[in-house]
């Protein structure tokens, strides 16, 4: 393969740690945990969890420092070897290894976060009891380490966060590499390269070479040209990051113009986790009239108006954005929306209610509204009550209510009213059966009566 | 005693006009209208729960007997308000011949002053169209509410709010037939609660049985269980900032009890007049301004938990402001 086509994220993967961009705390931070290990001691942490957006070296850093220390690097893929024999095989053994020419061996599995809960059933359990009894430092990286499947992993982690690059850093990267390979850049070309990556060394990189080996030059418009295309997808949680810690509005509206959910989605995760990162009332207050002002536009949208879509995306992302004027920002993780599992109960809960009061309706003479306000209230009295469940039994099997409604209206005493029900059926079948015969025989004359002229 | 019970509304509502025992007027020229077998249109107007959709069926029931509601349509349109339903379902009721030994059919229209105006034009229509073989009854809490064109096609009959002796003497005649021991002062709490409304004193008045004896502490849990206390401290708890915590409980009150974020803003608006909440008087019109302005997107059919996120947050708000 020629020098040329080599990738440049690899031509130029920093050798030494000084060339690793920024990341300081990270650097000393490994640096020292993985010097104790070198001492012979081992520390109270097995793990170290680098985590951090992709694209801001922490595999690089790994390679680094352990090319300065004389470290060996085991590299195993956590997206390859996921369930527990492949764990123990792999993983297991090279924990116990000694080095062979080295002065140590690092044990480094990429992607933790990409380990399926479900799909790789043991795999998790199988880490953990390699991570209490490791011999060798482990060292795994991860995008999102929030995620729940990696709660026992974290407390038995030092974690090492990395932080996304900023825009100046990428640039000055992007730079090296044009002197190093004669091409001529234009600074506002690097300068919109950056910006696009979004904080992403990798991406910046690739960017800038397929650019320049297809014309020898970067310019701006050859950027705007090329680059546009790649439009990145954010995962949720960059999207949340994205909008809470937005310095301006357009950084805001592109968090969730260019998030990888829609924009219910969206709204649902915001909706829980406003209150999570903004403590103060006027902050809270601002967020949320936004949010609900969002729905309005959505619902004006979907009545098809679609150019409104745009409104919503502002009143969600900047809207909520700068809906802070306190300054206060709480340092809380961002949680799953609630709302997903309360939306189905409450569309469960709905429909039926609207079923019973149907079904009451016509027998009250009323509307479904009063009886949804009027009557189900005062049944739900009786049906609760504490007392007695006897009269609840009787109405039941009067208006012939199913279990669901009952249970709709008995809550916690739905089994009291059931057991109440089986007692008068078994006293009194054939009164009831009669009574069944004979509301059957009406209705079957009233419906006839209707046919006939409707 | 029968083993399966029904709601005593449904089970001591008047059939016949004869066993209705106020509204004398209005009765008095509802029988005239049988003795004669003919009728013109009828609006019947007065506040909730005085007898007019009872009235109405007792009507047909003189006229066309036991079987009188398969003469009969009957909608409710505050269920089903729009033009649609008109055009549809009344029209085709409306045009079809009287059948034989009845002189019409009768389409009943309750709350109908929750029609749209369309559907209000669509109807005087029909009521010209085919007043020949079907008369309608129209029923409404404000018949100002209904165009001028129905209103003078209509014979308006009011009727009057009932008298607390009217609502108590029921009340007491139930409870004996029922062999439900009561206290009169529980019958006059009763009546009180139930601001003239029939129904909704005989419903109480159930609930309170179901609980034993009628007495006036059992009146007030009814009243009590039937609407949650959850809003009240719902309030609170967002007035002390602990938006959280009131949150949870929106959310518990719209899966546990079955509301909707409409039925949750009614009752904080309820709420906010009440003594029990301690803060300075001017806030409670603010607070009503806002939960106005949160009404109306949920009637417009906005999201139940954001808006009520947002209301929960404006207290908090006010809350801190007012500390």
């Amino acid at each position: 393969m020629s020098e040329r086509r080599l990738p440049w994220v690899i031509k130029y993967r920093p050798r030494r740690v000084e060339e690793v961009v920024g990341q300081d705390q990270a650097k000393k931070a490994l640096r020292e945990w993985l010097e104790e290990w070198l001492k012979g001691r081992v520390p109270s942490k097995r793990v170290a969890l680098l985590y951090g957006p992709p694209g801001v070296g922490k595999t690089s850093l790994v390679e680094a420092l352990a090319r300065e220390l004389n470290m060996e690097v085991l590299e195993l893929n956590a997206s390859d070897y996921r369930r527990r024999s492949d764990i123990e095989r792999t993983v297991a053994v090279a924990a116990k290894k000694r080095p062979l020419f080295r002065r140590g061996l690092i044990i480094l599995m990429d992607e933790v976060d990409g380990l399926d809960p479900k799909a790789d059933e043991g795999g998790i359990e199988a880490l953990m009891n390699v991570v209490k009894e490791t011999l060798n430092p482990i060292i795994m990286t991860a995008n999102d380490p929030w995620r729940e499947h990696l709660r026992d992993l974290r407390e038995y982690s030092l974690m090492v966060e990395f932080r996304e690059l900023t825009n100046t850093q990428i640039i000055a990267l992007l730079q090296r590499i044009c002197e190093s390979e004669r091409l001529k850049c234009d600074k506002e070309a690097l300068a919109y390269i950056a910006e696009r990556s979004m904080g992403d060394a990798r991406a910046a990189v690739n960017d800038l070479q397929t650019i320049a080996e297809g014309y020898r030059e970067v310019t701006l418009d050859l950027a705007r040209t090329i680059v546009k295309g790649r439009e990145k997808t954010l995962n949720i949680w960059r999207t949340l990051s994205g909008v809470f810690y937005a310095k301006q509005a357009w950084m805001a509206k592109r968090a969730v113009t260019q998030s990888e959910e829609d924009y219910e989605t969206l709204i649902a995760w915001l909706n829980d986790n406003i209150p999570k990162k903004y403590g103060d009332p006027q902050d809270l207050y601002r967020a949320y009239e936004s949010l609900a002002r969002a729905t309005i536009f959505l619902n004006r949208s979907k009545a098809g108006e679609w150019g409104l879509l745009s409104y919503v995306f502002d009143l969600i992302g900047p809207g909520v954005a700068f809906a802070r004027v306190s300054g206060k920002i709480l340092e809380a993780r961002y949680g799953f929306p609630e709302r997903i599992r309360l939306m189905s109960q409450l569309k469960a809960r709905r429909e039926l209610r609207e079923k019973l009061a149907e079904h009451l309706a016509r027998r009250l003479l009323t509307s479904k509204r009063t009886v949804k306000n009027e009557v189900i209230p005062v049944l739900t009295v009786i049906f609760r009550n504490e007392t007695d469940p006897t009269m609840a039994a009787r109405l039941a099997l009067g208006y012939r209510l199913d279990k669901d409604m009952i249970e709709y209206l008995a809550g916690p005493r739905t089994n009291d009213v059931l057991k109440a029900v089986e007692k008068i059926r078994k006293a009194k079948p054939e009164e009831i059966e009669h009574k069944k015969a004979k509301e059957e025989k009406t209705r079957k004359k009233e419906s006839k009566g209707l046919d006939r002229y409707i | 005693m029968s083993v399966a019970e029904i709601l005593w509304v449904e089970k001591y509502r008047p059939r016949s006009l004869d066993e209705i025992v106020n509204q004398t007027e209005v009765v008095m020229r509802l029988k005239q209208l049988v003795k004669e077998r003919n009728m013109p249109h009828l609006l019947f107007s007065g506040p909730p729960g005085t007898g007019k959709t009872t009235a109405a069926h007792a009507l047909a029931h003189d006229l066309y007997g036991e079987n009188y509601r398969q003469y009969m349509l009957e909608l409710n349109a505050s269920d089903e308000r729009g033009i649609n339903v008109i055009r549809e379902k009344v029209k085709e009721f409306a045009r079809s011949r009287a059948p034989e030994g009845v002189p019409f059919k009768i389409v009943l229209l309750d709350e109908a002053d929750n029609m749209t105006g369309d559907a209000q034009q669509a109807l005087r229509r029909l009521m010209e169209l085919y007043s020949g073989s079907t008369r309608f009854i129209l029923v409404a809490n404000y018949p100002s509410k209904i165009i001028d064109p129905i209103q003078s096609r209509c014979a308006f009959l009011r009727f009057v709010p009932l008298k607390k002796d009217d609502i108590v003497e029921r009340l007491r005649f139930i409870s004996e037939a029922e062999g439900v021991k009561y206290e009169y002062e529980a019958l006059d709490a009763i009546y009180e609660i139930s601001e003239g409304d029939m129904r909704k004193a005989i419903n109480v008045l159930q609930a309170a049985a179901s609980l034993g004896k009628i007495t006036v502490d059992a009146v007030f849990r009814v009243v009590g269980m039937a609407r949650p206390r959850e809003v009240r401290d719902m309030i609170k708890l967002a007035l002390s900032g602990k938006f959280m915590e009131a949150r949870e409980l929106a959310r518990r009150l719209m899966i546990d009890y079955g509301l909707s974020g409409e039925d949750i803003v009614k009752q904080i608006h309820r709420e906010i007049f009440s003594q029990e909440l301690n803060i300075p008087e001017e806030y409670r019109v603010l607070i009503a301004d806002y939960v106005g302005e949160i009404h109306y997107r949920l009637v417009e059919g906005s999201d139940d938990d954001i808006q009520l996120s947002a209301l929960i947050a404006w207290l908090s708000l006010l809350g801190k402001r007012v500390s």
